[in-house]
């Protein structure tokens, strides 16, 4: 089939939505034409960004014409085409009401889709976060400097773990991030002077996961309390794993 | 402090402003959509005001248990179109085909070398994100923002849009990678 047929299979593929037959034409496609699966990457990397990215790309309305909408429904409700006082004692109660509404769909569904979201909002932020803060020829510092900085920087309490040491990591920096679901504790080390990220998210479950996003590995995990997420170039997996699994030993 | 007590029929289920308050809950979506449209806050509320308006009106055509984002989407598009056909202003409906046409001409992954994540690197920095979409002519925009941004379905971006489901696909194709160059093109011209 003809690049210019696949091309609008391509999104269905990418999003993982396509039809068994549309998968195997384009995957028998792929295979024979380097330009469609550059093309692929293309469209994944986008969609991961522009998914990742949502929160922010999105703006906040004016206050003013929420206030004006919920007034509007009021007069609406009552079959008044004139804003009066009536109207407007509606409109406060009517927008009061959307601030609860508004408040109690915004938390977090935890699903395997949004750790992948989740992952990618950190990868960007670990990509972000070194070529801010962690220049390859920063001094390390020490777990207990790490939480001082913490500390005194952010006003955060967290006890920054000791066991990625045995396994060669050094701490170069750490940060507070922001992301989808709240604060996040930022950790940079470097393993061999490439870049990894421990971000520890307090308050949060998610479901242990090991995915490779973008070129990085991570790896998911909680303690019941606290959700963790390292994130390292692909290729030191096990070493990742091994730090892994003794940040979860310890935090045991 | 504010009073719980509602002056409309609290029991009656569907009235205009229960409705109203369903709807609010995408205001902002809705809102940055005008925004992306318009491109001007006033007509953006504006729009904003007509489309709620018409869907607190309509809202007995609206199917419990579908989208009511999507729903709402289609209202803005709607308004939008009608809007720019009766004002006198630029081409009043694009021209698909030359939309298409114009596309192709945008070149391949010219960039040699580069890998989505290097693009992921630079696409770090939102303003660059944010300009690259800009920068995007609007058919394509929307499919690529209706799609990845806000999730809907390709049917449900169909129906907004007003455009068979076979457009969708092929603006989303290559919409994502208009944006995909945009951004190498930015990361190289800044020299990041």
């Amino acid at each position: 089939m003809p690049c210019q047929q696949i091309e609008s299979l391509l999104p269905s593929f990418v999003d993982g939505v396509a039809r068994p037959d549309e998968t195997r034409v384009v995957e028998a496609h792929l295979s024979s034409c380097a330009a469609c699966r550059e093309a692929v990457a293309a469209q994944r990397a986008v969609r991961a960004v522009l998914q990742a990215r949502a929160l922010v790309l999105t703006l906040p309305a004016p206050p003013g014409l929420r206030t004006r909408l919920a007034a509007r429904a009021a007069d609406e409700a009552q079959g008044m085409p004139v804003l009066g006082w009536g109207g407007r004692l509606t409109a406060f109660a009517a927008a009061a009401m959307v601030v609860l509404v508004v408040g109690s769909v915004a938390l977090p569904v935890v699903t395997t889709r949004s750790t992948v979201l989740l992952a990618a909002q950190l990868v960007l932020d670990h990509l972000k976060c070194f070529t801010i803060d962690g220049d390859a020829d920063t001094a390390p510092i020490s777990a207990e400097q790490g939480a001082a900085i913490l500390k005194s920087e952010y006003g955060y309490t967290f006890a920054v773990p000791q066991a990625a040491a045995a396994e060669g990591m050094s701490l170069v920096a750490v940060r507070q991030c922001l992301y989808g679901d709240g604060l996040a504790a930022h950790l940079l080390y470097r393993l061999d002077g490439a870049p990894v990220s421990l971000f520890v998210m307090p308050g949060l479950a998610r479901p242990a996961a090991e995915l490779d996003l973008f070129g990085q590995d991570q790896i998911v995990w909680n303690d019941g309390q606290k959700t963790y997420m390292l994130v390292g170039q692909a290729g030191a997996h096990d070493r990742l794993r091994r730090v892994a699994s003794q940040l979860g030993n310890e935090a045991r | 402090m504010f009073s719980r007590r509602r002056q409309t029929a609290t029991t009656e289920h569907g009235t205009a402003d229960e409705f109203g308050a369903a709807a609010l809950e995408f205001l902002d979506v809705l809102y940055t959509a005008a925004l992306r449209l318009t491109r001007r806050p006033d007509q953006a509320d504006d729009l904003v005001q007509d489309t709620y308006l018409k869907a607190i009106r309509a809202r007995a055509r609206f199917e419990q248990g579908t989208n009511l984002k999507a729903w709402m989407y289609t209202i803005l598009h709607n308004t939008w179109r009608n809007r720019r056909r009766d004002g006198a202003r630029a081409p009043v409906d694009y021209n698909s085909e030359a939309v298409e046409l114009a596309a192709d001409g945008a070149g391949g992954l010219s960039a040699q070398g580069e890998t989505p994540e290097t693009l992921l690197l630079r696409a770090t920095l939102d303003e660059d994100l944010q300009a690259a979409l800009d920068g995007l002519s609007e058919p394509f925009r929307e499919v690529v923002w209706l799609r990845d941004v806000d999730e809907l379905s390709y049917q449900e971006i169909a129906e907004a849009l007003d455009i068979p489901v076979g457009t969708v696909m092929s603006r989303l194709s290559r919409g994502r990678k208009q944006l995909f160059d945009a951004l190498m093109q930015r990361g190289c011209t800044q020299g990041v």
